[in-house]
């Protein structure tokens, strides 16, 4: 009795096992470009490790893959050691969020007026620069957006810091208050 | 139709659909669930679009088993695995205190996560039901 229960249980275990191998399968078969560009370095709010230091940045922005249309991920040490190298900033957030603190030296680009604000930004900021996008934290998808938008926009260099404005004020580094320039 | 059978129908017929949506949701837009699973900080950035382009798959392959009243032991011993997987998740979410879409099917809905959970039990007695009445239901 025992014995024909733990058959029964095993071949059911085997069958959930091949259900979610051909899941996997034809998951990968699908979106197999995604998987591939997302190993390869090339999108991801989701990618390979985050560039830690200038030592570890991808490429320069000539050489960033043509087909990029996501912005790479960073991390606070990564991010740090980018703008000591002369990155830009860009905060995604409110102007009125942005004026009670931003990251030093930030440009203001909100990403619910873009399509106003693209045109000025385009004027302050060279199509060469490395960009870092940031927002409100995890939770928050608007540095991630601006980030595509960055790159839809012909800007070749983007990468998108997903803990954001309080992860930067919360690890005690400076902060700026202020309207954008 | 005995109500037992009834029963085990209905509880069958639930769970497939509900993760066939879920799952079909999830598809339409894998970019966009990937995000959702990063907002969990839970996996090495990588792996967020790897989950995302397979797990809708295995979801909506277990939800149609379901619906043909295929391999139902598994397919819902399999769903109820992966609600346990979702429900620490979200438990984790609440303790780390982050407000998050739980992206359970597909983004913008945004439930709180005590309604997700609540939404996870349901989805946990409905598997037990399909998986235990499975042989008292077969003809």
């Amino acid at each position: 009795m025992s014995r024909l229960v733990n058959e029964r249980l095993t071949r059911t275990l085997l069958e959930a096992v091949v259900i979610v191998a051909v899941g996997v399968v034809v998951g990968l078969s699908v979106n197999h470009q995604l998987v591939l560009d997302d190993f390869a370095g090339r999108l991801a709010p989701v990618s390979a490790p985050a560039p830690r230091s200038p030592a570890r940045r991808m490429t320069d922005p000539a050489k960033q893959p043509p087909t990029a249309q996501f912005p790479a991920p960073i991390d606070l040490d990564g991010l740090r050691a980018e703008l000591q190298e002369g990155a830009v900033a860009v905060d995604a957030r409110s102007p009125e969020a942005y004026r009670e603190g931003h990251l030093p030296g930030a440009q203001s680009l909100f990403l619910g007026e873009v399509r106003g604000e693209i045109g000025g930004f385009f004027a302050r900021v060279p199509k060469t620069a490395r960009l870092i996008t940031y927002c409100n934290g995890y939770g928050c998808p608007d540095a991630f957006d601006l980030g595509v938008t960055l790159l839809a926009s012909g800007y070749r260099d983007v990468l998108v810091f997903e803990g954001g404005y309080p992860a930067w004020r919360d690890a005690g580094l400076p902060t700026t208050q202020g309207a954008a320039p | 139709m005995t109500g037992r059978r009834l029963f085990y129908h209905g509880c069958r017929l639930a769970l497939g659909g509900i993760f066939l949506y879920a799952g079909l949701l999830k598809a339409a837009d894998v970019t966009a669930f990937a995000r959702n699973i990063a907002g969990y900080q839970l996996l090495p950035y990588s792996w967020n679009y790897l989950v995302a382009a397979t797990l809708p798959t295995i979801e909506i392959l277990a939800g149609v088993l379901l619906l043909l009243g295929r391999k139902v032991r598994a397919a819902s011993l399999l769903l109820a695995l992966l609600t346990v997987v979702f429900i620490g998740a979200i438990v984790s979410v609440v303790l780390r205190g982050l407000e998050i879409d739980c992206g359970c099917f597909g983004g913008g809905g945004n439930p709180s996560p005590w309604l997700a959970l609540l939404r996870d039990a349901g989805i946990l007695v409905l598997a037990h039901f399909t998986f235990h009445l499975r042989e008292t239901a077969k003809p």
